[in-house]
């Protein structure tokens, strides 16, 4: 059976996940994952489903179309390639990198530019940007994977470089330690 | 993750002084023994310097990972009257220096151990080393000593009481040029836990294992915080609830700690020992157990209504601790060391707190007349009444309890003692009797052990 991702914007009102999941349900196919969002007004959904053989993805996206033309919503299904396990030695650390100061254009794009360079992967973001001058207003939450191959107390330093030129105070943690705060 | 757990854990971790005071590795010495003192030191130097190598990088390394300063790396070590019994005080001293070196050598700022336990008698090796502290304290920087004089199970070895009120009034006319500092390194105690990773009273006790850590985590300023968030939120929060926000958060700095202590022992193959909960403050703005009395609603640490809050707040501490950690132990209580406290001397010098409602307080709080500059001229008689009733208050309530007492010489009441550092500065205290003889204490003797029934 093939998976595909099915994407979903639009302006978030009640009754989307209902319109989406009965269309999927019409067509036999089975929701494995979703996840959904809303920013400010908007929604936007993702959702990994298994389709029936003989139901390719453009077949789908085509359906999902016509019987949402009355919305707004923009639907985009593309066929998964699942990637092969990776292997048990390439362990990953979790870190979580907060940040808070003044709005400035750029931040995302200066600690997301660092974070690359080290090839470690943001599994989660959230990002509030108030706008204004008053730290608490503007933050960035980083959830970070950190391979064992990565110099990490190069990052942090880098981090922490780039953070004073962009005017914001950095934090860059073990995960560890929220769980094990928060967690009983 | 939750965005709203994430900000308030950070909040706490970074903006309200929660750091890990003190990570502790504990070192038997027993193996080091020898008759034959060359041997002796250069044992002990070798085993603590082994042991202890990697304890300050583990330490950093551990405390960048989670973004928690662990702010002092210690050791502490068998008790030094027990594994240097054969030895005389001269030969204690030149022992203290060797520890002192060690110290330097794995870069650590105290080794606690220079210690006896003497609560029923004193042997040969406790003699010589009460003898040898004045001079081992003045001529070494990083060596803390205690001597246990009291216990529940044995009463309280008056004849210890008054051995250790010359030996303080010797150890601060050694060191007369700074305020008597030689005294702050030193605690004379009753209940003394093996397993205390706090200065000046931390020594490795004769039941505990070949090497451990154990942590000390502070975070009064956490408390503080806490107390002060939810009353402004709520002015009308009673005091049972105001118990249940600080048990939260004694919880939540209990679990850091422990997770913190576990992951450094784990690099450095030792076991894990014990979360030590006592609220530590230093004499920076924000680190305050004194403050705390003020989020509370009194006028300043001190005044009627202290020792009831005090209490509250030690209880609620241990109780949130012991459900967060199974391993708790050392002292686990509120320190109120008066010198190193800046808002608890300020009291002090305001004429808020005296040494009697210290005294009061330590009933229901670790660890006891801590710290407290005393005038200079204090009888040798009155020192050790004042030592004797902090011992009789832990022997009778089964707890641990201590004097740090500096009496500064050539000065009076009023008169301003300063000690450096995390040991801070006081307005001298005024002592009751200050110069008076003291015969009661020179009668000598055992006071004994207390009856464990009849609790009134």
């Amino acid at each position: 059976m093939n998976k595909v991702i099915i994407s979903v914007l639009g302006q978030d009102r009640p009754g989307i996940l209902a319109a989406v999941s009965g269309i999927l349900f019409k067509q036999d196919c089975n929701i494995e994952n979703v996840t959904q969002t809303n920013l400010q007004t908007e929604f936007a959904g993702i959702f990994i489903v298994a389709i029936p053989d003989g139901l390719t993805p453009s077949a789908l996206q085509e359906t999902m179309k016509k019987e949402l033309s009355e919305t707004d919503l923009q639907i985009y299904v593309k066929p998964m390639v699942t990637k092969p396990p990776e292997d048990a030695e390439s362990g990953h650390d979790p870190y979580v990198i907060t940040t808070r100061g003044p709005d400035n254009k750029g931040l995302v794009a200066g600690i997301t530019k660092t974070i690359a360079a080290h090839n470690v992967n943001v599994t989660n973001l959230t990002a509030v940007f108030k706008g204004g001058l008053e730290p608490g207003d503007n933050i960035m939450l980083y959830e970070i994977d950190v391979p064992a191959s990565a110099d990490f107390t190069a990052m942090h330093d880098e981090l922490r470089t780039r953070a004073d030129e962009l005017g914001i105070e950095i934090n860059i943690q073990h995960r560890k330690i929220f769980d094990t705060v928060t967690m009983i | 993750m939750n965005k709203k757990e994430i900000l308030s854990s950070l909040d706490m971790l970074q903006n309200e002084n929660l750091d890990v005071r003190a990570v502790t590795l504990g070192i038997n010495l027993m193996d080091c023994v020898s008759h034959e003192i060359g041997r002796f030191r250069e044992n002990i130097q070798n085993k603590i310097s082994g042991v202890a190598k990697n304890l300050v990088s583990v330490c950093d390394a551990v405390g960048e990972k989670y973004g928690i300063p662990i702010v002092n790396k210690r050791i502490s070590i068998s008790p030094i009257a027990v594994v240097g019994a054969p030895f005389s005080p001269e030969q204690l001293v030149e022992v203290a220096k060797t520890l002192n070196e060690t110290a330097k050598m794995v870069g650590i700022d105290f080794i606690g151990g220079f210690s006896a336990l003497v609560e029923k008698g004193i042997a040969k090796g406790d003699q010589a080393l009460i003898e040898a502290i004045p001079e081992a304290l003045t001529q070494t920087e990083r060596i803390c000593a205690s001597v246990n004089v009291a216990s529940t199970r044995a009463g309280i070895n008056m004849d210890a009481v008054m051995l250790m009120s010359k030996t303080i009034k010797k150890a601060a006319a050694l060191t007369s040029d700074k305020d008597g500092l030689a005294c702050a390194k030193l605690c004379v105690f009753s209940n003394i836990p093996q397993d205390s990773p706090f200065m000046a009273g931390a020594y490795l006790g004769i039941g505990e294992p070949e090497a451990v850590i154990n942590v000390g985590v502070s975070g009064p300023g956490v408390v503080k915080n806490a107390i002060d968030r939810a009353v402004s939120e709520n002015p009308d929060l009673d005091l049972g609830q105001i118990s249940e926000i600080i048990k939260r958060t004694a919880s939540k700095v209990t679990r850091v700690g422990e997770l913190i202590g576990r992951e450094v022992a784990d690099i450095l193959k030792i076991r894990f020992g014990v979360v030590d909960l006592s609220l530590a403050p230093t004499p920076h703005v924000g680190d305050s157990v004194g403050e705390i009395f003020q989020s509370l609603g009194l006028t300043s640490i001190g005044v009627p209504g202290t020792t009831a809050a005090l209490a509250l707040l030690n209880d609620a501490v241990k109780k949130g601790g012991s459900f967060a950690s199974s391993h708790v132990g050392g002292l686990s209580g509120a320190f109120i060391p008066v010198s190193e406290d800046l808002n608890i001397a300020e009291a002090a010098a305001n004429g808020f707190l005296t040494i009697e409602k210290l005294e009061a307080m330590t009933c229901v709080c670790s660890v006891g007349l801590d710290m407290i500059a005393i005038p200079g001229d204090t009888s040798e008689g009155t020192l050790a009444g004042m030592i004797a009733d902090e011992m009789a208050i832990g022997v009778i309530n089964k707890k641990t309890t201590a004097t740090r007492l500096i009496p500064v010489p050539g000065k009076k009441a009023g008169d301003y003692a300063h000690f450096g550092g995390l040991l801070g500065h006081a307005t001298i205290m005024p002592v009751n009797n200050c110069n008076a003889d003291n015969s009661f204490v020179k009668h000598g003797g055992v006071i004994p052990a207390p009856i464990q029934s009849l609790i009134n």
